[in-house]
């Protein structure tokens, strides 16, 4: 991985600025974050508080998250500040040269959306893992493969993995590597910010992934309370990744917000932003107000678990309907977190492969803004049959149905750009026309539960877990796919094989609709969610699923030895501009420049402007194009 | 292929149409659970078979309306040429939103009334009281509702009856075409009790007294699951032994409990029951 | 220029990036292993009835035996010691959780219950239920420390109950009262009663006294583990 010729296209940095503060970088973060969690214990344990040695592991945790961004270079900033040493212009992360500056602090959003795009996908594969595992368990309701305090661990690992996946794997790889070029700057407008919404993930991940050492925690990815009070020291892993990742949903928002508001290049007005922006942008502002609420409800759970209050538990003046609620009012939005960047990437990539306008360019933005604002009034539908006061449920049941109005115009409008279009079925647009499809099933379904008596029924079942797995996995997932296809020669300079995408597509969509589309069925046929074992009359239904959930996870296998083989081992350089799309990062060449722009751009027309009798340029870049 | 728009619009309608009334007859012909055991498990029956039918014209529409514009508004081979530019029309994203909002009404009045006229579903707090109704034919009217209690706990659920001195059972009996009220509550976590065909559920909270109302309406057994995740039996949280019997059976099998379950003190009738204080330690 | 790995255009690199893959893949797998194992390695020994010697009325056409101990803290066992548990102050039947019974007989249970009381939250338990004859077999001691023995349907005070031994899906619910603070050092209640197992199966026992202290409400650790109050009769 040493070959990469860097470095060699963007004008040099001079040695003076490249100078650091501290030799920092991922070995000194290690080392630091194994420190501060070995004083974290001490010191929590020291405390004597009598709960079962969690405010050791919270505090362990904690300190070695801290240390570990310490390590890597976040404090250098700030220390020279503090005393007054020359300070580093550019990141340190700029020094290191190859594949090691990938594994270290750098403040190019290039080279964030690569680091967010390896992470992301490794911890898919491990979600992914957990869900086979589970399918293994779940083949006969009497035989122990995984027992059953272990089911409910695996349940939980797989769930909370695949929500930090989801959170943040179109928002920080697509979002972080696209948005600076989509709207004509060189840099966000927070780097330090953006590296850290970055670094806070893998300390995440670590710390989630070491939960079962310490027994593990059974209470899902809701985490609700009481339940969550009896586990052991593994749920303080719930806890602090949590909380990590709510601060790095946060912080990302701010600086994702701040960037779309005030770096666009000229002429890049709000009606100009491409689509995928507005899809970030909203995600942004569910991001930056939401994640607050579950980082501030998860450490009243640790204050619960280590300095013995009673935010959550009844007996002692606390209510667990707190948890529900407080958890519920990040949650909502958080599922539109998932699925606002995907409605982005779809409605981006329709327009070129259909080679027509994004048809509805602004009822498209108020769809984005209008789900935005609603699903802040939604969140207790997840409480229908908790007990809350009977007079808000038909509130929060209209609420949760007006939401297929802004929904159904993100399919307005890619119906509009469809219609007499020039449409290439490319794998892009086949993933594309895949997420329609799954989404309109996840949406429809959504529906069932969303009014009250039927949700009686259906509430808690394998129906509401094969809901969000359309809209999240055939949803999300779909358009992160689709989002790579497409922007992967771009990000990396390699092609990826059209063909295996191709046989990959079909193989995932076949694979992925027989396997969660009899999930429906197991729901309305009386099986709860998160159980390890069912009724007998299940078998066959469960047999048939795990099946096609196996195929399912070798077509993302496939996937991976196209990425793999395409990244590492395919010498031939992609083109710059392989889709002939008008996009403004496709005029740029291939592999991009360490600058994105050496003079910042005007635009004087929208991405979206095919068939346009007098077609401009998408914007002037101040050079000739690059070739195509 | 491409024609002029009408002719598209045109096609496409027909097949749409056709298609539809196919879908939706035959989604007329489905019998969803939960089934007839009680009036709750009716609506919820009609309620869901209803959606599908609203759902079958929609899923049809979309995906038809997708698979024409592959077919026919393809891109020719090696070709690079463009689609006109159109960059929206008025009219049609009004009459979509329009069109959208109206079936969202329509649905969500459906619900509400669902909610009004009938006292369906969880309720936090009610000044409900025991019926105290010992003798004769229980539940004949609401005002003489047969009071139940289900009391959650890792990891079974039994049933208290508070007409009846409140004397307790392992599974639920209930006597046919009754109103019953049923208080849900819970001595440690949460769980969820879920009678499948009796088209009920509610969570059960500790220190909280969750109410849901149900009319029985034919005899028969009906599974009782927990659907609330509550440690490492949740799953195995399953009574498939409850059962909706005549009246007088109930009265017989009632009658009985309270004759066995004379040598067991139980504590005195209690919208809940707060578990003991936080251990912790130790 | 910005990219990733970008080789120009040759074929130099590609045994060192094989090299770093099939590396790379090593790794990942070993952690795989790991994190696989974790789950599907199985935790406690099971315990197969043996054939009955206590024979109870009418003999049906198997019996089975099964001896069982339960104690306030594992290092405390007196039976079945069971050393170098990584819980040892836990409590916990022994000498497991996971007991294999035959389909369609009598099972004999003899349990040896030497914890202390710590009482039902929900008194129904203090009843038995599904047991044969519907009477336990208990030897005690009473509150001036003397032995006395007999025939139970109930414990008197749900609050003396020390744990119950409940088996939901065959409807056995048999209440385990506690060791008298009068008793001497070192005694045990002898709780002995049969039950009749249907068909194969699986089927999950539990304890319904919240005794797993230490965590909230006392149901969880020892409770929610397989291996101390929480296991599976098999029934084969």
């Amino acid at each position: 991985m040493a070959t990469a010729t860097l470095g060699t296209g963007g004008p040099t940095l001079q040695a003076s600025e490249r100078q650091m503060v501290l030799p920092t970088n991922l070995l000194t973060g290690i080392v630091l974050a194994a420190v501060g969690y070995y004083v974290g214990v001490q010191i929590g344990n020291g405390f004597g508080f009598n709960d079962g040695l969690n405010t050791g592991v919270l505090l362990g945790y904690t300190f070695g998250s801290v240390m570990f961004l310490v390590g890597v270079g976040f404090a250098n900033y700030p220390l020279a500040r503090l005393f007054g040493w020359p300070i580093a212009p550019q990141s340190a992360g700029d020094e290191y040269r190859g594949a090691w500056r990938f594994l270290n602090l750098s403040l190019d959003h290039k080279v964030i959306g690569i680091q967010y795009l390896v992470a992301m996908l490794m911890a898919m594969f491990f979600g992914g893992i957990g869900a086979m595992l589970i399918r293994t368990n779940l083949l006969s309701p009497d035989q122990l493969v995984v027992p059953p305090d272990k089911y409910l661990v695996l349940v939980s690992m797989h769930s909370v993995m695949m929500i930090f996946v989801a959170s943040a794997a179109i928002v920080g790889p697509f979002g972080n590597f696209f948005v600076p070029y989509m709207i004509g700057t060189n840099r966000m407008a927070f780097p330090r910010l953006e590296a850290l919404s970055f670094w806070l993930v893998p300390p995440a991940i670590v710390i989630l992934l070491a939960a079962p050492l310490f027994g593990g925690f059974p209470t899902g990815w809701t985490g609700y309370a009481p339940l969550s009070e009896q586990a052991g020291q593994g749920f303080d892993s719930y806890i602090v990744g949590f909380a990590l990742i709510g601060t790095a949903l946060c912080v990302s928002g701010v600086n994702m917000l701040t960037t779309v508001i005030s770096l666009r290049a000229p002429g890049m007005t709000w009606t100009r932003l491409p689509i995928f922006v507005w899809g970030v942008f909203s995600a942004s502002i569910l991001g930056t107000f939401a994640a607050p609420i579950l980082a501030s409800a998860v450490i009243m759970q640790g204050f619960d678990r280590s300095m013995n209050t009673s935010f959550f538990i009844s007996s002692n003046g606390g209510s667990p309907y707190l948890w529900e609620n407080l958890f519920w009012f990040f949650g909502h939005p958080e599922v539109y977190i998932f699925i606002l960047p995907a409605f982005g990437i779809v409605m981006e990539l329709i327009p070129h492969f259909a080679r027509k306008p994004l048809w509805g360019y602004r009822t498209a933005v108020v769809g984005l803004l209008g789900v935005t604002l609603l699903s802040w009034f939604v969140w207790q539908h997840h409480l229908f049959v908790s007990g809350i006061a009977p007079a808000l449920r038909p509130f929060y049941m209209f609420s949760t149905e007006m939401i297929s109005i802004p929904t159904g115009i993100v399919f307005l409008v890619a119906f509009g750009t469809l219609w007499r279009a020039k449409i290439s079925m490319t794998v892009p647009m086949l993933f594309c026309l895949g997420f329609l499809f799954n989404f309109l099933i996840g949406g429809l379904s959504g529906v069932f539960l969303s009014d009250v008596p039927s949700d009686v029924t259906l509430h808690g079942s394998y129906f509401s877990m094969a809901h969000f797995h359309f809209t999240i996995v055939g949803g999300e997932i779909f358009a992160i796919v689709a989002a790579i296809y497409y922007w992967f020669p771009k990000m990396t300079g390699r092609m990826l094989n059209m063909t295996l995408g191709k046989i990959h597509f079909w193989w995932m969509m076949i694979a992925f609709n027989l396997a969660f589309m009899p999930l429906f069925a197991a729901g309305i046929l009386d099986m709860p969610r998160r159980v390890s074992t069912y009724a007998p009359s299940l078998q066959g239904l469960n047999d048939w699923v795990s099946f096609w959930a196996y195929l399912l996870f070798a077509s993302m296998l496939l996937f991976a030895v196209n990425v793999i083989w395409s990244w590492f081992f395919n010498p031939k350089v992609a083109p710059a501009d392989p889709w002939h799309v008008r996009s403004i990062e496709w005029t740029l060449p291939t592999p991009l420049p360490r600058r994105n722009f050496e003079r910042i751009p005007t635009f004087t027309s929208g991405p979206y402007d095919y068939g346009n009798p007098s077609p401009r340029p998408a914007a002037d870049l101040g050079s000739e194009p690059a070739p195509a | 292929m491409t024609g002029p728009t009408r002719t598209h619009a045109l096609r496409l309608l027909i097949a749409w149409a056709v298609l539809s009334v196919v879908g939706v007859l035959l989604a007329l012909q489905l019998r969803l659970p939960p089934g007839d055991q009680s009036q709750q498990s009716i609506d919820e029956s009609g309620l869901l078979q209803l959606m599908t039918v609203i759902s079958t014209p929609v899923f049809i529409g979309v995906v038809l309306f997708v698979l024409y514009s592959v077919v026919v508004f393809r891109q020719k081979r090696g070709a690079l040429e463009d689609g006109p530019p159109s960059y929206g029309n008025f009219r049609v994203q009004v009459a979509w939103v329009a069109i959208t909002a109206v079936i969202v009404l329509i649905l969500a009045g459906i619900g509400i009334g669902e909610l009004a006229g009938r006292a369906n579903g969880t309720n936090f707090a009610s000044s409900n009281q025991p019926s105290l109704a010992t003798t004769g034919s229980v539940g004949t009217t609401e005002a003489n509702a047969l009071q139940i209690q289900v009391i959650a706990q890792q990891w079974y659920f039994t049933y208290r009856y508070p007409d009846y001195a409140g004397v307790e059972s392992l599974h639920l009996m209930l006597p046919v075409n009754a109103n019953v009220v049923i208080h849900v509550t819970s001595t440690d976590i949460l769980h969820s009790w879920w009678a499948y065909e009796l088209g009920v559920k509610a969570d059960a909270n500790p220190g909280v007294d969750n109410i849901t109302y149900l009319t029985t309406l034919r005899t028969g057994s009906f599974t009782v699951r927990c659907a609330e995740l509550c440690g490492i039996w949740h799953g195995n949280m399953v009574d498939t032994n409850g059962a909706v019997v005549s009246q007088a059976d109930f009265a017989t099998w009632v009658a009985d409990l309270q004759k066995s379950s004379a040598n067991v003190t139980l504590p005195p009738y209690s919208q809940y029951y707060f578990p003991s204080p936080r251990v912790k330690g130790t | 220029m910005f990219a990733v790995v970008v080789s120009g255009g040759t074929n130099r690199g590609t045994p060192a990036r094989l090299i770093v893959l099939v590396l790379t893949i090593g790794v990942v797998a070993a952690l795989l292993a790991l994190f696989i194992g974790d789950f599907v390695v199985r935790g406690p020994e099971s315990l197969t009835a043996s054939p009955a010697t206590v024979a109870q009325g009418n003999t049906p056409a198997q019996n089975a035996f099964v001896h069982l101990e339960v104690v306030g803290s594992v290092a405390a066992a007196i039976t079945f010691p069971r050393p170098d548990d990584p819980h040892p102050t836990w409590v916990s039947y022994l000498p497991t959780t996971i007991l294999k019974v035959p389909a369609n007989s009598t099972v004999t249970m003899q349990i040896d219950q030497e914890d202390t009381p710590s009482g039902l939250r929900n008194p129904f338990w203090s009843q038995a239920f599904g047991i044969e004859g519907g009477t336990f077999h208990m030897t005690y001691f009473d509150d001036q420390g003397a032995p006395q023995q007999g025939d139970f349907s109930s414990i008197p005070d749900a609050a003396t109950a020390a744990h119950t031994f409940a088996i939901p899906d065959l409807g056995v619910f048999v209440p385990l009262e506690g060791v008298n603070a009068a008793a001497p050092a070192g005694s045990m209640n002898v709780i002995t009663f049969s039950f009749k197992t249907g068909k194969a199966g699986l089927y999950h026992w539990q304890c319904f006294v919240p005794c797993g202290s230490g965590t909230i409400y006392g149901n969880g650790g020892p409770m929610q583990t397989l291996g101390y109050m929480a296991g599976f009769l098999i029934v084969q």
